[in-house]
């Protein structure tokens, strides 16, 4: 049996017949016997389908013991894994850790009245970490993937780490990729965008693609006018912006990479408590200033 | 009107067969798969190889667009695994059904195969061990799998590497494996093979490229151990020796040096051959390569990925003689793996090329 085994059984529930079929830890049941003698037989039989209906209804509505911002609050402070390597998100270079991760874990923290405690891992180590519960939430530039989905749950994204496109800060001609027909687009060598750009390539007419070995100097074949456009990710793109204002980013992100809390897929209680956390930071504009620190606007 | 077979009568139990085998004959025809006849390796680079991974696929397709695709990139050797422990049961019964998938398709292609065999299946070896567990008590019967299945690809299989990175104690189950042990393991497999079939070349070591001292529980420096290997006289049970060796963050031509990790590194293990007066067996790099995943630390950025590896190739044909083949780790995986590894390849999962590919297929002049 799992460890969580314990939570999935039935607890006050009288109707044996439950007891296999719906896990509910706080379910009550009171059975009831109903008089059907005296109903013609279409009647009885509308009245079992209800009642039917209605169980089908009440078990689907069924949730399983979640405890897990209960435990949280419990213990006064939220556990944050990360990996402790990639800037500008999540640094430890000796002074202590910082990045914008940290600063959104922080505030997060701060909004639910908790303390924050940062743990650090590998990388490849860090869904091993949550998923025997070394902590109560990875925070550490994630990207959504659905293959993980069976075991753990991502909050609603908080950043989009995808491809943007680099224009000449007077451009007024190119929205999107489909407006560099008879252009030049330059991109890192081998990265990501040098893929989406080769595929683009295949539908846009006479796009041309200049590759350089990084992204800065993709986005400097623009400056220099080599290139119309640069397509890199967004936070190479975006830390490259922050000093240079003769060029600007367009709005419309050409891929999605969005960058999301996760959790434990059982801990739904906790996934919620961070979504709305994460709300109330977007709606005061404190998500927005966080994001603006590290990455410009 | 009149009935034409006005005594032709059907009850329902029969319009349902009827039915029933109506629509069985108008579904459609299942995909044939087809190896078709042997293609050619075009390509100007025959040093040039893969590690494939198709021990986990499943679609047939997708085995034969793998290996399509190594075709038309100028590679014209594969490196692939196939594990023990999933085909042969107690009582000598062998599914064969992958590997002979895996073997023809690669043999339409016109691919040099290379075998790597290992993984102990379970009735070979004591209970609650792993995977990867292989005692001296099975050796054996590794050997007799080992010997049958050269002998079933006579004609279709350049080589067999007997098991992997033995120096690297999580490779024989967290038992110790030492030097000596893996020499009885060629001892027990070469003659089994060769007898089996006389063409397939025997390959020892892969020994995985670690600085770990004597006395580390984890494995053994890979230049002491094969020291330790001709020691104990491995020397005459393989006729090539397998090398594993990754850039990491140097570039290509970073000199090698006995405390770094690095791709010359294969020149210190050509070192310890010439000391044990084995110049004449050939070095075949079954694994190389560099990693460009954004997170990992020991990645390069993807063009130092490219350039790199086309370096590697153009050294190791200007400059190492002794060595037949080398192959990038990895071509494809069949999923994500969901870390810094899906970084190794150079096909998506989706078939989608990575740049790496495309300059690959140039180098090879397959533009």
């Amino acid at each position: 049996m799992s460890k969580f085994g314990s939570k999935l059984q039935v607890a006050g529930c009288k109707s044996p017949w439950l007891k296999d079929t719906c896990q509910l830890p706080h379910a009550t049941c009171t059975p009831r016997r109903i008089g059907f003698g005296s109903l013609s037989n279409y009647a009885k039989s509308s009245l079992w389908f209800i009642a039917i209906l209605g169980m089908m209804v009440w078990l689907t509505s069924c949730t399983t013991a979640d405890d897990s911002w209960e435990r949280v609050q419990a213990a006064g402070v939220l556990r944050v894994g990360l990996d402790p390597t990639y800037p500008p998100f999540e640094v430890d270079d000796g002074s202590g850790v910082y990045g914008l991760d940290v600063d959104l874990a922080q505030a997060i923290a701060a909004d639910l009245g908790v303390d924050v405690q940062f743990v650090y891992f590998g990388y490849d180590g860090l869904y091993d970490a949550l998923a025997t519960e070394q902590v109560d939430v990875l925070i550490s530039a994630l990207v959504i993937m659905v293959e993980r989905t069976r075991d753990f749950s991502y909050s609603e994204p908080y950043f989009n780490a995808g491809e943007i496109l680099i224009v000449p800060a007077d451009n007024s001609i190119i929205e999107t990729m489909a407006d560099l027909s008879g252009k030049t687009v330059a991109v890192e060598l081998g990265s990501l965008g040098h893929v989406e750009a080769t595929e683009w390539a295949k539908r846009v007419v006479d796009l041309a693609i200049v590759t350089f070995p990084t992204a800065d100097e993709a986005i400097t074949a623009v400056q220099q006018n080599d290139a119309d456009a640069a397509l890199v990710d967004a936070v190479n793109g975006r830390l490259y912006l922050r000093n240079h204002d003769d060029l600007k980013r367009l709005p419309e992100s050409v891929t999605v990479e969005p960058f999301a809390l996760v959790v434990r897929s059982e801990d739904e209680q906790l996934l919620d408590v961070l979504n709305q956390s994460l709300a109330t930071l977007q709606q005061s504009g404190q998500l927005d200033q966080i994001e603006a620190n590290w990455l410009g606007p | 009107m009149k009935r034409p077979f006005p005594n032709l009568h059907f009850h329902n139990g029969s319009r349902l067969l009827l039915l029933i085998t109506l629509i069985w004959l108008i579904q459609p025809a299942p995909l044939l798969i087809v190896p078709g006849p042997t293609q050619t390796v075009h390509t100007s680079r025959p040093i040039v190889g893969v590690h494939t991974r198709l021990t986990d696929e499943v679609e047939e397709w997708k085995i034969q667009r793998s290996l399509e695709m190594v075709r038309q990139m100028g590679a014209p050797w594969i490196v692939e695994l196939f594990p023990w422990a999933y085909y042969h049961a107690a009582d000598g019964g062998i599914a064969w059904d992958h590997p002979d998938m895996v073997i023809e398709h690669a043999h339409a292609q016109g691919l040099q195969v290379i075998a790597r065999i290992g993984l102990t299946p379970g009735w070979a070896r004591p209970p609650d061990t792993p995977l990867n567990y292989l005692d001296a008590t099975a050796y054996d019967d590794f050997a007799e799998f080992a010997a049958r299945f050269a002998e079933r690809y006579q004609g279709k299989l350049a080589a067999i590497i007997v098991g992997n990175e033995p120096n690297l104690s999580f490779e024989w189950g967290y038992r110790e494996g030492t030097a000596v042990d893996y020499t009885n393991l060629l001892k027990t497999v070469y003659p089994a093979v060769k007898a089996a079939n006389p063409d397939v070349l025997v390959l020892g070591g892969a020994l995985a490229p670690t600085l770990e001292p004597a006395g580390s529980p984890w494995g053994l420096n890979d230049l002491e151990y094969l020291d330790q290997m001709y020691v104990a006289g491995a020397a005459d049970y393989f006729d090539g020796l397998a090398v594993h060796t990754y850039g990491l963050t140097f570039p290509a031509l970073a000199e090698p040096a006995p405390d770094i990790l690095n791709f010359r590194r294969v020149e210190l293990v050509r070192e310890v051959m010439l000391r044990h007066n084995d110049a004449d067996t050939q070095i075949y790099i079954t694994e190389f390569g560099w990693n460009d995943h954004p997170r990992w630390t020991m990645a390069v950025r993807p063009g130092q990925r490219i350039q790199n590896t086309l370096d590697a190739f153009t050294y190791a044909e200007e400059n190492w003689p002794y060595v037949e083949m080398i192959a990038i780790w990895a071509f494809r995986f069949p999923a994500p793996t969901k870390s810094y590894m899906d970084n190794f390849t150079l096909v998506t999962p989706e078939f989608v090329t990575k740049p790496i590919y495309t300059e690959l297929q140039e180098f090879t002049g397959n533009e």
